[in-house]
């Protein structure tokens, strides 16, 4: 049960990576930075002001969307490799800074947060989490289905025309960052009054590296891919514990010779074995 | 403060710094040649300093430590290139939709599966050869041996880089390569050949700084991600695509290191750099050096 609940945890975070990776071709390697300020926001206004938890998490939410609403327009300009540079500097700096700051929070050590419910088990917050996943994935197959989704869309596919056909680029694409990173941050504001411990650890390259990895499994043009693939990724790591590092060579592995040899990901997987079955009926 | 610890620890600073060009050099290279970032250099400096460590202690002794540096990076190389013709080369030969993310994702991975295979393969623990040679003194500067030779080492190699580049027939396909992909084929230049060995070389140069540095900072599995990010930093302070920026931006990332360390606080010597990378960013976000960044 703990297990389906990171998994939801993760897949909210492939899910809204994907909508500005996979979606708008804004390949932002800061996603598991945003989550951190989302859960060290939440945190921090609890302990120190006291606030319900759950607005706490809306703020933290809010706090790592607007950080992202920043970074998009700082970035707006930058070419892929420059965003991922740009990003990449933005990540490590403010996981650098948490990790000094440690008047503020505690750095390594770990700052301890409120939990949501009192419960010991944790089928509270995995309803919780179930809840915010479908939410969360409802919201983007509405915006991806609407004008703006075509808009976003046509920005990954080719910006100038884009913009030559009256799309907004600028404004889209601050919007997509703020979107993305306010649902990252939602859900490891959530994550952090679930686990009730934070650390800058979180805070990590190789957590997004976990993410890209998710997402590149389950199929990076699809919707559920990311969900697929953080699921598959987080019971296969805790079915393989055993092993220890060895998941990880695993999943890089496999994320290789997906990208190798099948990117279209697991979904690319199912969908062909849903044609085929179709076509065999017919 | 007087001057001459000053100039020691400007000297430091520009020691460390030259060292830190190898990495710098060898992102940018790989960059001018194959346009792709290859986030996973640090662990080819991982992997050096591995190689350098087993060869020494299982083989070749650690009297023969200067017979075992050339043969680490060249391995490190051999593997740089496998991997080219396995993962990369598909980049530009079959697939011709979104070069930049299947390169970052791939390399990312890559990251990923050498740091892990390290843990795996040779467990958690850090290895230290011994020092190359007894400490000596650089003009002010008392300095560690091995840092000297790591110094000496990478002042060598650079130099050698860039009499290849400058002066050979094949640095000349390498620079044009790197002005124009397509121009370089109609001028019957092998293109896959090149980025291969392109990629061999940059690699190679990581995984010398590796093998130079594994007395002086130790060799164990993490060891590749704070020079990747050292890399990177400079990579972002000097300009992507650029060799003179690369060459400046590592020697301002080792003095301003050596610099903060001493006036503010050692603790924060990794931060400085950080501060520095904002910097540019904020100002010129393409670096000092770098090619404006145009939609192509």
């Amino acid at each position: 049960m703990h297990v389906l609940t990171v998994a939801l945890y993760y897949a909210i975070l492939a899910s809204s990576w994907n909508l500005i990776a996979g979606y708008t071709g804004l390949f932002s390697l800061a996603h598991h930075v945003f989550a951190g300020i989302g859960a060290y926001a939440s945190a921090l206004l609890v302990i120190r002001t006291g606030i319900p938890i759950p607005l706490g998490i809306a703020c933290g939410g809010a706090l790592a969307g607007a950080a992202g609403y920043t970074l998009g327009a700082l970035t707006l300009r930058l070419r892929t490799l420059y965003l991922a540079l740009a990003t990449w500097a933005f990540a490590e700096s403010i996981r650098l800074v948490v990790s000094m700051e440690y008047g503020l929070t505690r750095g390594d050590l770990g700052l301890a947060v409120p939990k949501l419910f009192r419960a010991v088990s944790p089928t509270p917050y995995y309803e919780v989490f179930l809840g915010c996943t479908a939410a969360a994935v409802a919201g983007l197959a509405l915006l991806l289905r609407s004008r703006i989704g075509y808009r976003l869309r046509a920005i990954r596919d080719d910006e100038g025309a884009a913009r030559a056909a009256g799309v907004n680029t600028v404004r889209w694409k601050r919007f997509v960052f703020g979107l993305s990173s306010g649902i990252a941050g939602l859900a490891g504001a959530l994550y952090g009054h679930y686990i009730g411990l934070l650390s800058p650890a979180a805070m990590r390259f190789d957590e997004m590296a976990l993410i890209i990895i998710m997402v590149i499994l389950g199929g990076q043009r699809t919707l559920a891919g990311p969900i697929a693939g953080a699921v598959v990724i987080e019971v296969a790591s805790e079915a393989l514990r055993t092993y220890g590092q060895l998941r990880m060579v695993v999943f890089a592995l496999v994320v290789l010779a997906v990208m190798r040899l099948y990117p279209a990901g697991l979904m690319g997987i199912v969908r062909a074995a849903i044609i085929s079955r179709g076509r065999d009926r017919s | 403060m007087d001057l001459t610890l000053l100039t020691q620890y400007v000297l430091a600073g520009l020691v460390i710094g030259v060292i830190y060009c190898l990495m710098a050099v060898g992102i940018t290279f790989i960059y001018s040649v194959m346009k792709m970032i290859n986030w996973a250099m640090g662990e080819f400096y991982m992997i050096g300093g591995y190689a350098q460590y087993l060869l020494i202690a299982s083989w070749l002794g650690p009297q023969r430590w200067a017979l075992a540096l050339p043969l680490a990076v060249l391995g490190v190389a051999a593997l740089g290139m496998v991997v080219q013709r396995v993962l990369l080369r598909p980049m530009f030969v079959g697939q011709l939709e979104r070069l930049d993310e299947y390169a970052t994702i791939v390399t990312i991975s890559l990251t990923v599966l050498f740091r892990n295979l390290a843990v795996v393969v040779f467990g958690p623990y850090q290895f230290s050869p011994r020092d190359y040679a007894p400490p000596f003194q650089l003009g002010p500067l008392p300095i560690n041996g091995s840092r000297f030779v790591a110094f000496l080492g990478a002042v060598v190699l650079l130099g050698l880089f860039a009499a290849v580049v400058r002066r050979t027939w094949f640095g000349l396909a390498l620079r044009g390569v790197a002005q124009n992909r397509l121009g370089a084929i109609a001028a019957g230049i092998n293109l896959p050949r090149i980025d291969m060995l392109a990629f061999g070389i940059g690699v190679g140069l990581a995984g010398a700084a590796g093998a130079l540095l594994a007395p002086v900072f130790l060799v164990y599995p993490e060891s590749g991600a704070l020079s990747t990010v050292k890399g990177f930093e400079i990579i972002v302070i000097g300009g992507l695509g650029s060799l003179p920026g690369s060459i400046v931006g590592g020697l301002l990332l080792g003095l301003v290191e050596s610099l903060g360390s001493v006036l503010i606080s050692p603790a924060f010597r990794d931060v400085y750099g950080f501060g520095l990378l904002l910097l540019i960013l904020a100002l010129r976000p393409t670096g000092l050096w770098g090619e404006q960044a145009r939609e192509a």
